[in-house]
């Protein structure tokens, strides 16, 4: 039997950046392959358009792996406050984001220098701006442009905003009353025909998957286009470890099939996109004799500072009815008016505010993120009360480094595929209980000012952790960072690590955009630098 | 104001109707009926329940009249996972006063309760009466008329948000950006005084 040929590059995950990846670098000639545990799925299998939508989406569609338990799924040990949210499949979790769609800020990457705490980046936003305009085009993102919350930028957005709807705009109208900051979300949700998909309407259903296609996932906006160019994508398959050889350098990676039959995929040079949870599980559970303590950790930060956002929910209740069961998951309108460092507050860096739908029936009847539930005659008047009569404010509040928060190896769970499952230790931060106590009060401001009734509070949310950064940080020096400024590993020189976990700092904002921006800078770097790229004989 | 913030939805549902089909019914599970699994006693004591938490009142019925087999089969399908737990919670032992049972339930077994509150608000709320009652018609699809200005625009609210400055601290600084030049209107930030029309015309009519 002939030996396979190597891959020019393996991704291990067909999520947002793996797609990034996959296309740039098929487009650019590379033999790529992709090993993704996950499948397919077709916008026909999302539950939205049918009546047992808010059932399922409680369960088959959950957006925790340890809720839906699929096999493509791997358990997650939770120590934590927060529940890590993820998605295994083609397109990744993007197939469950809101698709909320903000840039990090130019302070996001400064924040040792500016607030004295944490670290900088090694690199400036003006360096990713050219690829957070390519990945706007790439995706479709749908916004208004010229928001002051950011520097002016020469190129607008593909597409015009999505509506703000009855609640955006009666918050809107409050926030003019107050002075604060207000604009249209920036989303990668279409709000017209592009490239192909359809837009948006408005059912708000993002988060269990997008009926029309018009919200952007990589099995929708990528997948395609680098599958045309040549890119081979196997689905149902799960690694277990990367290989390396004794110079140093990765050879590929060790999967298993959905028979659990083991296969060898070999490759010039691997590129990791399984997520800040995943990659780091998978560089530990890659440790051997050459590498104790899990692959590329010389630093010993591989899994080390995990950060998740901590998120907190202020509900708004009016007289009037919102509709407010309508409209994209994604956001309505955004607020950044209290992002910055003001140190008077009591601690620094600050949080983005996001305006959001409040779902339907089901979810107003039950037990609400707050405790609140109402039974007996008056279930009634609650359900009228709030169904369609509410906004949410969420807070997301930006989580400090702490190497305290890390993933590791369990000793007792396994996938189904008996590979250890990760077990994520994590507590919020003084600083960032602060902050979100002091943004709670703000965001109760802004929807009593809109004309709220009464305000319920989620103060932490549990099932919030959609945002997965940090375990494998970038930064110039091997001794104190796992990656260099190119997502390249300093230990392993034909390794990179693409996804969430290459966050220096968390930023206070939505991280896919910035995810993929440095993706697709990552892959710009693999294509300029191929012919100097080592790689094993 | 644009219809694009309050006009009356244009229901694109189409040929894309809710349906009863449960996820479900494409594997085994079409083929089972949940019902087997849970008794007349169970039934009995889940009507009680159901009178207990959502009877009829303020003009709606109640979840014991609305949550009959039907409903049941079709929030059991679509959630298999649910049925041991709901069963667990119907079970004789607890007693035949619903009160009790559910501080037990609430005390003792938190996963069980929820489950049966699931069923039975899955069951009442996807009942079409329930949901004409509430003024509910489901998630519609609306179209975007990303065509048309916004009214926020028109009612100069984001002229407002540029009249107050750049929000953005500049790291080079550490202070508040400042952007020489920067549009004080949304007209100016897309229609620079050189390009403007004659007579002032902001270009926002979609021509």
């Amino acid at each position: 039997m002939a030996a396979v040929e190597p891959a020019d590059a393996l991704i291990i995950g067909a999520g947002a950046s793996g797609g990034v990846v996959a296309r740039r670098l098929a487009e650019a000639g590379f033999r790529v392959v992709c090993l993704e545990q996950g499948d397919w799925h077709d916008k026909g299998e999302f539950r939205g358009i049918h009546l047992d939508w808010e059932l399922t989406a409680r369960k088959q569609w959950a957006t925790s792996p340890n809720i839906r338990g699929l096999p493509e799924d791997y358990p997650i040990v939770e120590d934590s406050p927060v529940s890590p949210l993820m998605f295994s499949g083609v397109g990744g979790s993007m197939l469950i984001f809101a698709g909320a769609w903000p840039r990090m800020l130019p302070s996001d990457f400064r924040v040792r220098s500016l607030d004295g705490v944490a670290d900088d980046w090694p690199l400036t936003y003006d360096e990713l701006l050219p690829y957070f305009r390519q990945t706007d085009r790439d995706f479709g993102v749908s916004g208004l442009a010229g928001d002051p919350a950011y520097p002016p930028d020469a190129e607008d957005p593909p597409l015009p905003p999505l509506p703000i709807g009855s609640a955006g705009l009666k918050v809107a109208r409050a926030h003019t009353r107050l002075g604060w900051h207000w604009w249209p979300e920036f989303n990668s949700i279409l709000s017209a025909p592009y490239d192909g998909r359809r837009p948006c309407v408005q059912r708000s259903t993002c988060q269990s998957g997008c009926n029309e296609g018009a919200k952007a996932s990589t099995d929708l906006t990528h997948w395609p286009k680098a599958i045309a160019k040549g890119a081979r994508l196997v689905t149902g398959a799960r690694v277990r470890q990367i290989e390396t050889n004794d110079r140093g350098l990765a050879t590929g990676a060790t999967w298993v099939d959905r028979e659990e039959n083991e296969h060898f995929e070999p490759a010039k040079v691997v590129v990791l996109a399984a997520n800040a949870i995943g990659t780091a599980r998978l560089l530990l559970l890659s440790a051997d004799g050459r590498h104790p303590d899990g692959l590329a950790n010389s630093s010993g930060l591989v899994g080390r500072r995990l950060m998740m956002h901590p998120f907190a929910n202020v509900a708004g209740l009016f007289e009037e009815p919102l509709m407010s069961w309508q409209g994209q998951f994604g956001d309505l309108i955004e607020s950044l008016e209290f992002y910055e460092t003001d140190e008077r507050r009591g601690f620094v860096r600050g949080a983005r505010w996001g305006l959001a739908p409040t779902g339907g029936p089901i979810n107003t009847a039950l037990p609400s993120r707050a405790g609140t539930q109402v039974w007996g005659p008056d279930h009634h008047l609650h359900v009228r009360s709030h169904l369609g009569h509410g906004a949410n404010w969420g807070l997301f509040a930006e989580d400090l480094p702490d190497e305290a928060n890390h993933v590791t190896l369990s000793g007792s769970v396994t996938d189904s595929s008996g590979i250890p499952a990760p077990e994520v230790h994590y507590a919020m931060g003084d600083n960032a209980r602060k902050m979100l106590d002091f943004h709670i009060e703000r965001a109760t401001e802004s929807l009593l000012e809109a004309g709220a009734h009464s305000i319920e509070v989620d103060r932490l949310m549990r099932y919030s952790g959609w945002h997965l950064l940090g375990t494998a940080r970038m930064g110039d020096d091997p001794e104190t960072s796992v990656l260099d400024r190119w997502n390249r590993t300093h230990d392993v020189p034909n390794l990179y690590v693409v996804d969430g976990s290459c966050f220096v700092t968390s930023s206070g904002v939505n991280p896919t955009s910035t995810i993929v921006a440095l993706a697709l800078r990552a892959a710009e770097h693999m294509v300029e630098t191929r012919f100097e790229q080592q790689v094993p004989a | 104001m644009s219809g694009r913030e309050t006009g009356a939805p244009t229901d694109l549902t189409g040929g894309m109707p809710a349906t009863d089909a449960a996820p479900g019914d494409t594997d085994a599970w079409a083929e089972v009926d949940p019902l087997t699994t849970v008794d007349a006693d169970a039934r009995r004591i889940f009507a009680a329940i159901a009178e207990r938490l959502i009877p009829a009142a303020h003009g709606m019925p109640s979840a014991a009249e609305v949550v009959g087999e039907d409903r049941l089969r079709f929030v059991l399908r679509a959630r298999h996972d649910l049925l041991e737990p709901f069963v667990a919670a119907l079970r004789p032992d607890l007693g035949e006063d619903p009160e009790a049972r559910l501080a037990i339930l609430e005390r003792d077994e938190p996963a069980s309760l929820a489950a049966l509150q699931l069923v039975l608000v899955g069951g009442y709320y996807t009942d079409k009466r329930v949901r004409e009652g509430i003024g509910y018609p489901g998630q519609l699809a609306i179209e975007v008329r990303s065509w048309e200005v916004p009214s926020y625009l028109e009612e100069g609210l984001i002229d407002a948000v540029l009249a107050r400055g750049q929000v953005w601290r500049d790291p080079n600084t550490g202070q508040r950006a400042i952007v020489e030049g920067r549009p004080q209107t949304y007209a100016e930030r897309y229609w620079p005084a050189e390009r403007r029309p004659e007579g002032g015309h902001d270009g926002r009519d979609g021509t």
